[in-house]
């Protein structure tokens, strides 16, 4: 694979909570790149700073310290290069729109003719196998439907790189795997690179060309390990793969230390 | 179902739903004095067609243009303009948290004013006029339309504000697509609520200072002793009241659609 060019340079971030009841230092002391078109997975304990990570980088969040980059220019807000999938999906849909124009919200102000909206929205309906429920709301979705709208909704906004946050944490087993699949394929076809928050050990192998484990707060790198699994997987021979074991003992390892210290 | 058997459920349906207000009419028929009584107590006392032939005579026809529609005109307007101001206002201080704390002790005194109350001064500073019925219905219809609206907005979901940041959704979308959405339970609230303040300050506004309108003519007759009259303006007053809340109804169906099937669905 040939070196890819830096697109994500997250540099000493620090983040703490201001609260009249005492501070919260969520985040340490983090760094780590991203190349273009790379799939990392952040795996780390529930509640060591994942979600505040996701939202440094994203800009909605200052950091106290340190800097966030994307593509060389210094993140200061949200910026059109990067589409979030929040954690809570179900709160970051809107019920009164349906599912067709929740897609459509956030191209209104990108100024593209309409043709090209249009097909926009198809297009990322269909990768998301939900074409049919365009004009359902969000409501009458189960859970992983959901997920995927706000995936597609991700998807159309063409960012350069998309964020998720342990999308897939309250969906069963077999969406859960089929969502897997969707991410992995969304990856390869369309090349937009993400960033995948998970506290699923197997999930992080499975998916990940690259896997981040987080320390427990205040958060630091842990560890960075390639994942050097076929390109090609599949749910059930990849997990069987000796390697495949091998790796999620190391990557449990590491939390279990992390959880130690 | 059989197309007998349905009809028959419908006209079930039809007379369980006529059945009290017959009841109504025939105790009321029964109760009520008849001419062979006391000398001139049916008048005070009238029979329900008696009330029916007064509401005839008195409000349908020409009197229906002179003293109904003025009064519905200026009803109209009252809740039109307490719902335009109520909800601008709400969604500017909803959104402005400096703006909230500023207005709250405000907003908590004037509404706490009984807006009747204010008649005699809104009289002398805007004379016997429409402006004026106007401006007293606002008074007091604002309040819960302005109040619910606020905290609808400030109620707005942090995810789904969040959001709308990270996509930048623009200002003007925002507004449009999430704060009033997200509001808009809260909102048609307070639009309830204030729809029966707007009608009851429509009768009084007249009964104090009018030459026409419902509240004016119910309590001329009451004041000439025509009690049949009377009633028969309450009756309109009860008709009227029906229909803005079915209308109320209409559009609360179609604005929270989504709403009620969200709900439906939580229920299971
Ligand atoms: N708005 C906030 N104000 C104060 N403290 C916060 C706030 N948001 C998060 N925290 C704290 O910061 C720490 C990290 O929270 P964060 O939500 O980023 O963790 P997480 O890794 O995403 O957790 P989870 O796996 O449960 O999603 C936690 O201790 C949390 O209590
Ligand atoms: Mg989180």
């Amino acid at each position: 694979m040939a070196e890819r060019t830096t697109m994500l340079r997250v540099d000493h971030l620090r983040k703490v909570y201001e609260s009249p009841r005492g501070d919260v230092e969520a985040i340490g002391d983090l760094s780590f790149t991203m190349g273009a078109g790379e799939l990392v997975c952040i795996v780390g304990p529930s509640g060591c700073g994942k979600t505040t990570l996701l939202k440094c980088i994203a800009g909605l969040l200052r950091p106290s310290d340190g800097v966030v980059e994307m593509d060389g220019v210094r993140v200061t807000g949200p910026t059109p290069s990067m589409a979030l999938v929040f954690q809570e999906y179900g709160r970051s849909l809107y019920p009164w729109l349906t599912v067709r124009s929740n897609v459509e919200l956030p191209l209104r102000h990108k100024k593209l003719p309409r043709a090209r909206r249009d097909r926009l929205i198809d297009e990322s309906l269909e990768a998301v196998g939900l074409a049919h429920a365009a004009k359902s709301h969000p409501w009458q979705l189960s859970g992983g439907m959901q997920q995927r709208v706000a995936i597609a909704r991700a998807i159309a906004y063409e960012p350069e790189i998309l964020i998720m946050d342990e999308p897939f944490a309250a969906v069963d087993a077999q969406t859960r795997a089929d969502l897997e699949d969707l991410v992995r394929d969304l990856h390869r076809s369309r090349g937009v690179s993400i960033l995948f928050v998970t506290h699923d050990i197997d999930e992080s192998v499975y998916l990940g060309e690259r896997v981040l484990v987080l320390s427990k707060s205040p958060t630091r790198v842990e560890e960075s390990l390639k994942i050097d699994l076929p390109d090609d997987r599949d749910q059930i021979t990849t997990r069987a793969l000796p390697r495949f074991t091998e790796l999620r003992t190391h990557v449990y390892g590491h939390i279990q230390r992390a959880k130690a210290r | 179902m059989s197309a007998a058997a349905r009809i028959k459920t419908i006209v079930a349906n039809l007379l369980f739903a006529a059945g009290l207000p017959v009841l109504i009419l025939v105790a009321w028929n029964a109760l009520a004095k008849k001419p062979d009584e006391a000398v001139g107590a049916e008048k005070f006392y009238p029979d329900p067609v008696t009330v029916g032939r007064a509401f005839a005579d008195n409000w349908i026809g020409p009197a229906f243009a002179h003293e109904v529609l003025p009064s519905l005109y200026r009803l109209g307007i009252g809740i039109v303009v307490s719902i335009v101001a109520g909800v601008a206002a709400g969604t500017v201080i909803g959104l402005l948290p400096w703006l909230r704390e500023l207005t709250e002790p405000v907003l908590e005194f004037f509404r706490a004013i009984p807006p009747p109350a204010l008649i005699p001064i809104v009289m002398l500073l805007l004379g016997i006029t429409d402006t004026m019925k106007i401006a007293v219905i606002v008074s007091g219809a604002v309040w819960p339309i302005l109040l619910n609206t606020i905290d609808g907005v400030r109620a707005t979901d942090s995810i789904m504000t969040e959001t709308a940041d990270a996509f930048r959704i623009t200002r003007w979308q925002r507004l449009w697509y999430l704060v009033l959405p997200a509001a808009s339970p809260r909102i048609m609230t307070g639009v309830r609520t204030g729809l029966s303040v707007a009608l009851i300050l429509m009768v009084i506004s007249e009964m104090f200072a009018s030459s026409s309108g419902l509240g004016y003519r119910i309590v001329y007759f009451q004041r000439n002793f025509l009690i049949a009259e009377s009633w028969s303006g309450i009756v309109l007053l009860g008709l009227t009241g029906v229909l803005l809340a079915a209308i109320f109804g209409f559009a609360e169906r179609r604005i929270l659609r989504w709403y009620h099937g969200m709900l439906e669905v939580e229920r299971g």
